[in-house]
Parts: C-alpha cells; sequence; structure tokens
C-alpha cells in the first residue's frame, strides 16, 4: 500500500495542475455564462489562438514569455469584442439557440482557418520554463507547471476581487442575476456585456499563453479542452467562479487518477458522466420546471 | 417558417409529388453510372435521414441536439456487431439497431427534457462524447479505434418466382436506402401534420402555454427524440453496409456539427428544408473536391452566416419569395410552395 | 340543484353558495424565499358562475390564480376540483382535467396562425387510430374538417371569424387576448381562468369582453377572474374575493364589497363602482 503512495502524490500533482489548466480555460468561459447566460461555443478556439499568439510573438521577440503573454491576452481581448459585436449583441433578443449554433459555425471556421494557415504539425513552443524541471520527495514536475497553477490562482484570485470589490464588478454580478432590475437601474447593460466578453475571452488567450508550452498545439488544442470546459461550468455551477476552480481542479484530479488506475480513455467517461449527473440532480436554476417561472 | 402544415386534401398532389420523387430516386443510378457519384448518392440518402431526424429533433421539437451522429453509431455498431460477431441476419440485426438507437434517444431525452436551452445541448455534447469514447474504449466489442471490417452488404431479398434483388449491386443499394429515406420523410411528414405535429409546434412554440392547453412538453419531447434517433440508427446501418468498415470517428462531435449545419442551413422546421441542406452540404464538397479541407472553412462560414442573417435558412428564403409571388399575404394559396 | 357538500369543509364567512361547488380551496399557502405571497387561502367556487378575485397591487392575485392552474404548487392546503384532488398535479393535467385559463402577459403561439392557435387548443380531445398518425386517411381527414369548423365556430365567437389565416402575432392587442380566449375555450373546460383579461384593452373592447364573459356564463360555463378593471368586475361578478397582501380581505357579491369598510380602505378611496 505504502509504495502506491508516491503514485498516488504524483498524480495529485498532475491532477492539480490539469485541474489548473481547465480552471484558467475555463474562467473566462464561466464569466460569460454567469453574466449572459450564453455560451460562446468558439472560447476554447479563443485559446488555441491565444497559444498561436504567444508563440510567435516568443519569437518574433527571440523568448521573451512576457510579452508573449501580453500578447495573448490582447488577442483574446480583441477576438472578445469581435464575437461579442458580431454575434451576441445583434442576437441577444432572438431565439437562444441561434448564437450558440452560429458561434459552432465560428468555431469550425477558426478551426479550420488556422488549420489550412498553420498546418496539421504540431507547434514545439517551448517558455523558458517547460524544460525547467523540479524533482521533490521523489515528486516531479516542470517550472511551466507550477507557473500555471501560479497564474491560474492569480487569475482566480484578481477575478474574485473584482467582482467582489469594485463596482463594475457588482454591476455585471446584478446583471447576472436579474437583467431587467439591473437595466432599470440605469446599469447600461451593452457595454457592461461587452466588457465581460473582452475580459473573459482575454483570461482565454492567457490560458492559451500558459498551455501552449503544456499542450500539443495544433489548431485543434483547443478543442480537445472546449467539451470539458462546458462539464466545468454546469458542474460547477451557473457562472459560479467558486464552483469553477472547485468543479475544474476536481476534474482535473479524477482525470489524473483515472488515466493511472484505469486507462486513458475512461477519464472522459467519467468526467462526462458527472456532467450527467449533476444535471440529473442539482436542484437549482439548471432545471427549468423545478424554478417555477413567473406567468 | 415554422408554422404547422397547410392542410393540403388527401388527393392528387400528394401523389403527384411523391410519383415525381419515386422516378426521380428511380432515374439518378441511370444518370450517373460510375461508382464513385453512385456512392455520393448514396451517402446523400443516408445524410437526408439523418438530417430529417434532426430537423425533428430540433425544428420541429425546438430541442438543440449536439450529438446526433452518436445515434447514428449506435444503430451502426449495434447490428454491425450483431451481424459479424454474432451472425444475426441482417434485417433482423438492422431492426436492432434502430431499437438500439430510438431507445438510446429516448433515455437521453427523458433525462435531458427537463433541462433549459444551454443545458439540454451541453448534455447531448456530453452523451455524445461518452458515446463515442465507449464505441473506443470498448475493444472486446467494438475493436476500438481499428474498426470492424469485412462489413457485407445485405442479403438478397427473394420474390419467389419472381426476381431475386442482390444488394451488393451499387444500384439497387442504392434504391434501397433512397426508398428508405423516402419513407422517413413521409413519414415524419405525415407525422408533423398530425395532431402530434400540432403537440410538437406547441411545444417548441411556448412550452407554458402549451401546458395550459393540456399538452405535455416532456412527453413529446421524449417522443420526438425517440423517433428522430431510431431514424439516425437506420441510417447508421446503411452507412455500416455501404462503407464495409465501422469506425468510431465517423461517428465523432464534428460529424454532429455538421448535421446540424445541414439543418439549420437548409432551413429547420419544415423537412425538406433538411433534404435540401443534406443534399447541398453532401454534393457540394464533392464538386469542390479541388479545393479540399477548405470544404469545413465553408461549412463554418456558411453555418455562421446563416445563423447570424437567415435563421430560416435557404427553405426559410425561397418560402418568403414564394409569398411575394403570390402576393396575397395570409392566404392559404400562398402557403404551397412551402409545404412539399 | 342539490347543494354538494364537500366533506371536511368548514362554513366560511358570508360563503353561502346557492350552486353546487366546483372548485373548493381550502388553507393554501405560497412563499418565495421568505415572502408570503398567500397566505392560508380559503373559498369554494360555484358551478356557473363568475368568481372575481380582485385586490391592490402584489397582493398574490396572479399567484393565487397560479396555484389553481398549476403553474405553481402550493406550499400546503388543499384544492379539490370536481371531485378530484389537485394536489401535485402539474398544469397540463389540470387542464386536462378542464381548467382553462389565459395569461396576464398573452401567450398565443405568435408564428402560427389564428386557425392554428386554436385548433392547438383541440389537441387534447383529437384522437385518430395509431396508423393514421402515420398514414392519414378517412379519420384524420375527419378530424382535420371537423377541427376546422369548431375553430371558425369559436372564432365567431371572439369576432376573429374573419382573421383566420392571419399570422397571430401580426393583430392588435384587442385581437390577440381575444384568440387567447378563444384558444383556451377550445379545450372545452369547466372552468375557465382569466388573468387580468382586460389589461391593455379600450373601452369597446372591454365592454365587448365583459359582454362575451356573461355570455359564456349563460352557457353554465364556471368563470374565475383576476381583474383591475372594477367596472368589468362589478358588472359580470358574482362574487367577489378580495384578497390584500396574500390574504383572504372580503368575500360576498359586488354590492356587499363596495359597501365595505375594510375593502374601501385597502383600495383608498378608489372609485369601485
Amino acid at each position: 500500500m505504502l509504495d502506491l503512495l508516491p503514485i498516488f502524490a504524483q498524480q495529485l500533482i498532475n491532477g492539480l495542475v490539469l485541474g489548473s489548466i481547465y480552471v484558467l480555460a475555463t474562467l473566462g468561459l464561466t464569466l460569460i455564462f454567469g453574466v449572459l447566460g450564453q455560451i460562446n461555443f468558439a472560447h476554447a478556439d479563443f485559446v488555441t489562438l491565444g497559444a498561436f499568439a504567444a508563440f510567435f510573438v516568443a519569437r518574433a521577440t527571440g523568448g521573451n514569455y512576457l510579452i508573449a503573454i501580453l500578447a495573448a491576452l490582447l488577442v483574446g481581448a480583441l477576438l472578445g469584442s469581435i464575437i461579442n459585436g458580431t454575434v451576441f449583441s445583434p442576437l441577444r433578443n432572438a431565439d437562444e439557440t441561434r448564437p450558440l449554433v452560429a458561434t459552432i459555425g465560428v468555431s469550425v471556421l477558426l478551426e479550420n482557418t488556422a488549420l489550412a494557415f498553420l498546418g496539421p504539425v504540431p507547434y514545439a513552443f517551448d517558455s523558458p520554463y517547460s524544460s525547467q524541471v523540479i524533482r521533490a520527495a521523489g515528486l516531479f514536475f516542470t517550472v511551466q507547471n507550477l507557473l500555471v497553477v501560479i497564474i491560474a490562482v492569480l487569475a482566480v484570485g484578481s477575478l474574485y476581487a473584482f467582482m467582489k470589490l469594485t463596482f463594475i464588478g457588482k454591476a455585471l454580478r446584478a446583471l447576472a442575476q436579474d437583467r431587467e432590475a439591473a437595466g432599470l437601474m440605469g446599469i447600461n447593460q451593452k457595454q457592461l456585456i461587452a466588457l465581460t466578453f473582452i475580459i473573459g475571452s482575454a483570461f482565454a488567450g492567457l490560458a492559451g499563453a500558459m498551455l501552449g508550452p503544456i499542450l500539443v498545439l495544433t489548431p485543434f488544442a483547443g478543442a480537445s479542452v472546449i467539451v470539458k470546459a462546458f462539464a466545468i461550468v454546469i458542474i460547477g455551477g451557473f457562472g459560479n467562479i467558486e464552483g469553477t476552480i472547485v468543479a475544474g481542479l476536481l476534474i482535473g484530479l479524477i482525470e489524473s487518477f483515472t488515466a493511472q488506475f484505469l486507462s486513458p480513455g475512461m477519464s472522459d467517461i467519467v468526467v462526462f458522466g458527472l456532467l450527467l449527473l449533476t444535471l440529473a440532480f442539482r436542484p437549482t436554476g439548471l432545471i427549468a420546471e423545478r424554478r417555477e417561472e413567473n406567468v | 417558417m415554422t408554422s404547422t402544415s397547410s392542410r393540403w386534401a388527401f388527393g392528387s398532389a400528394r401523389w403527384l409529388w411523391l410519383l415525381a420523387c419515386i422516378a426521380v430516386i428511380a432515374i439518378l443510378p441511370l444518370v450517373f453510372q460510375d461508382s464513385y457519384w453512385r456512392g455520393v448518392m448514396t451517402i446523400c440518402a443516408i445524410n437526408i435521414m439523418l438530417a430529417l431526424g434532426l430537423d425533428f429533433i430540433f425544428g420541429y421539437a425546438g430541442q438543440l441536439s449536439l450529438g446526433h451522429s452518436a445515434f447514428s453509431g449506435i444503430g451502426a455498431y449495434t447490428s454491425t456487431v450483431l451481424v459479424t460477431a454474432l451472425g444475426v441476419n441482417f434485417w433482423v440485426a438492422m431492426l436492432c439497431g434502430i431499437g438500439a438507437a430510438g431507445l438510446a434517444g429516448v433515455l437521453l431525452s427523458a433525462f435531458a427534457v427537463r433541462l433549459k436551452g444551454h443545458y439540454l445541448a451541453i448534455a447531448s455534447l456530453g452523451f455524445a462524447v461518452i458515446t463515442y469514447q465507449i464505441l473506443v474504449n470498448w475493444i472486446s466489442v467494438t475493436q476500438g479505434p481499428l474498426g470492424i471490417y469485412g462489413i457485407p452488404s445485405p442479403p438478397p431479398l427473394t420474390i419467389p418466382g419472381i426476381v431475386t434483388i442482390s444488394f451488393s449491386d451499387q444500384q439497387n443499394f442504392f434504391y434501397l436506402v433512397a426508398g428508405a429515406a423516402l419513407l422517413s420523410y413521409l413519414m415524419l411528414r405525415n407525422l408533423t401534420r398530425s395532431p402530434i405535429g400540432d403537440a410538437l409546434t406547441a411545444v417548441r412554440e411556448d412550452e407554458i402555454s402549451a401546458a395550459s392547453l393540456g399538452i405535455r412538453g416532456t412527453k413529446w419531447k421524449v417522443v420526438a427524440f425517440g423517433i428522430g434517433c431510431a431514424i439516425a440508427g437506420l441510417a447508421g446501418c446503411f452507412y455500416a453496409s455501404f462503407i464495409g468498415t465501422l469506425v468510431p470517428d465517423a461517428f465523432f462531435i464534428v460529424e454532429s456539427f455538421m448535421l446540424l449545419a445541414m439543418v439549420v442551413i437548409g432551413g429547420r422546421g419544415n423537412l425538406w428544408g433538411a433534404v435540401l441542406g443534406a443534399v447541398l452540404l453532401t454534393v457540394v464538397p464533392e464538386l469542390l473536391r479541388g479545393i479540399g479541407d477548405a470544404r469545413l472553412i465553408i461549412y463554418g462560414l456558411a453555418l455562421t452566416l446563416v445563423a447570424l442573417f437567415l435563421p430560416g435558412g435557404i427553405s426559410g428564403v425561397l418560402i418568403q419569395f414564394a409569398r411575394r409571388f403570390s402576393g396575397a399575404r395570409g392566404a392559404l394559396a400562398a402557403k404551397g410552395p412551402s409545404h412539399a | 340543484m342539490p347543494e354538494t357538500s364537500l366533506s371536511g369543509t368548514a362554513a366560511i364567512a358570508g360563503n353561502a353558495p346557492v350552486a353546487p361547488t366546483l372548485f373548493s380551496v381550502r388553507n393554501i399557502s405560497k412563499s418565495f424565499g421568505g415572502i408570503h405571497a398567500v397566505r392560508s387561502v380559503s373559498f369554494d367556487i360555484p358551478k356557473a358562475t363568475v368568481f372575481a378575485i380582485i385586490g391592490p397591487n402584489g397582493a398574490g392575485k396572479s399567484t393565487l390564480l397560479n396555484l389553481l392552474s398549476g403553474n405553481y404548487q402550493p406550499d400546503t392546503g388543499t384544492l379539490l376540483f370536481d371531485g378530484a384532488d389537485l394536489a401535485g398535479k402539474p398544469a397540463y393535467e389540470r387542464a386536462r382535467l378542464g381548467i382553462a385559463r389565459t395569461f396576464q402577459k398573452i401567450r398565443l403561439f405568435k408564428h402560427l396562425t389564428v386557425l392554428e392557435n386554436i385548433i392547438a387548443g383541440f389537441h387534447i380531445h383529437r384522437k385518430l387510430p395509431a396508423w393514421e398518425y402515420v398514414w392519414p386517411a378517412r379519420a384524420a381527414e375527419m378530424d382535420r374538417k371537423r377541427c376546422r369548423e369548431e375553430a371558425l365556430e369559436l372564432l365567431t365567437f371572439v369576432g376573429l371569424v374573419d382573421r383566420a389565416d392571419t399570422v397571430a402575432g401580426s393583430l392588435a392587442y384587442g385581437q390577440q387576448r381575444m384568440l387567447e380566449i378563444a384558444r383556451a375555450l377550445a379545450t372545452k373546460p369547466k372552468l375557465f381562468m382569466l388573468d387580468e383579461p382586460a389589461a391593455g384593452l379600450n373601452n369597446a373592447e372591454a365592454g365587448f369582453l365583459l359582454e362575451r364573459l356573461d355570455t359564456l356564463r349563460k352557457q353554465q360555463m364556471t368563470i374565475v377572474l383576476v381583474e383591475h378593471n372594477m367596472e368589468l368586475v362589478m358588472n359580470v361578478a358574482d362574487r367577489i374575493f378580495v384578497l390584500e397582501t396574500g390574504q383572504q380581505l372580503f368575500v360576498g357579491t359586488p354590492d356587499e364589497v363596495q359597501s365595505d369598510p375594510a375593502v374601501i380602505a385597502a383600495y383608498l378611496g378608489e372609485e369601485l363602482h
């Protein structure tokens, strides 16, 4: 039993790193989902494009990772602004499936356009930290991994502080709770929604910059994460930041452990089984029938 | 657009149209004699069935199902495994495939139809991912990513004393699949014009007021899912037999998105839009063979633009034109062209 | 008609029905979070009468109606409709038992035509042999014909027969309201509940509505009416139930209601007639 301990601990580390990756990738999605109730299906492709932006900027600046990260943030923010302006804003009062379908189209478009320009061969994105390895107490991880966890914590922390402490953050929370009431209180919805997309998508870009060195960097890098990201948003709760953290880490851990002790393919089944269970049993908000609608 | 059908009398117009379809189907393999294009037509018929099923679920019952391809996979694998591993008769296996897919649809929807729009969509996506992973990992049954080879065509049908129809002949196989597609269309069209169709439309348009009329939303959504997924299972069975090889990747998530694109671009809620979308998105890329992977770029762009600007799809645009030509707005006559 | 007495019901002050009771409500309550929207409300609705529910804004009238229709489930209390216990029964089931309703915010199938809206209302009464759903023949044809005929009758009743093929969303507001009423009547209900049907109607339209409700009542329909329009209520109601902050303030005939001091105080000098 005791000899399982190092394996257990290693999987714990792997799981936390993986979980932090998921949290970073999902944070923006949670924010948008929470405030707007909409899903941007192309969110994962923003992560991918952020990763590529970081890659090319890093290469152009001779390996300056910091500037690469900033570039990724900017690219993400820009993409968020564009998708809001072209898809979500015009369709604000339309049938709620239309933006989702439109963003599915955008996702397919982005992935395959990137494929056409960048090719299917994975890019080797080496940050200054991805080769630095730390060995401690028989455990193994790279500095990049550590960096991901640290950045994830910082990102979550700053978003949290923003939402709880600043005026705009409070306005966003008001918007999330009751759009009509928030509008009546003089909150400018259009601008706030645009801001939400910009922040949320900037986070996606940031996630891309952090994940580029870790994931296999192809035009479909984000897609590998997207479906799990949705699962996390829902398991964590309707646009709930705390929930996203817990769910993200949980799923990272589940994936790590099932991959080790069962098989890699099973992890998807376990994760999505958990998603379906959540949808079955979670009482509030998710299940329309139980939430009595005011007619 | 998405209104229930006009009340054409059970009469000559309908029979004429039916005859025309049969004629077109009969002629096609005679016009296109090379095996490549006959193959395209067969895949087209399969896609038509898939798109019809999805339109029934999404266009009529209003349920955004993002994993429709998975049900095709369930039908395909169920029938194929029964035939190849257990030696079950093809037609019996096909019925099992249809049943398995329909049952899976009922199970998913019984669970998911209580959920609001986005959650249902994601639940369906999650279901599709799980299905795909099961197909990949349950190697003892499905052979995993390597796939199942040497899937036979349907056994010949013998009408004693008259004729034996062999389905290893590409032309006959096409007639079989196209015939099934036509029957699926007819069945769904009649359903949508029946009181069932009225109930589905009511549930789609406003579930709460439908309830006030005694119409139970969850029941009808489950019915729509069951039927739509059963048809997908049928299509899957034909697909397996046609290609001869079955791999899980044929039912990956992106295939579901392509089916969605067919329904959205063709126009949902009137069945013939789905047919149109399926034909367009199957045939056009073949015509543009030279462009290769630009095919998906075009799909993505088309899907986005249609979702943004043409919510009724191409069929919606055509209906609008027809109305304008007919002049009188809202008069019964103007509804003619929109309901084949 | 012989008086039917329901088991376990205590006499309620001012409640002396002469017709048998169709709907018996006992001690129903509903809270949302900490807010008691409806508190231990009880009344009997006699058959073939117009039972109006009035009260100041925020009194809980719509909530009460939702509790009767099944859009909300009560926290406590019992609902006995035509002998059937409605506990736990959702809206669609109550509709099938004969409770029809309209909504405060008009809920029509806006993309369907007027005729199609009505035909949706017939759904629970339509029956075909199983195979005719997939291959329609004579029974389907007759069903369709009958639906159309009866729909046109209903449309004549609400004055919309010449708009049968118009898309519902393009009707004027008052016409949409009448269509919603016709559609609810298509379910052939025993009880018809209307939530502020006169809101947004001009005088002529409200007068027409009043006249139609009166005709329905003469045809032995039982009607529950939640309304703000006092002229309508006083002219058509047989009994009026006054609700204030979720509780019963008064119940009685229009004359009694108009002269009750508590009611007058609650409305603070509003015109009651």
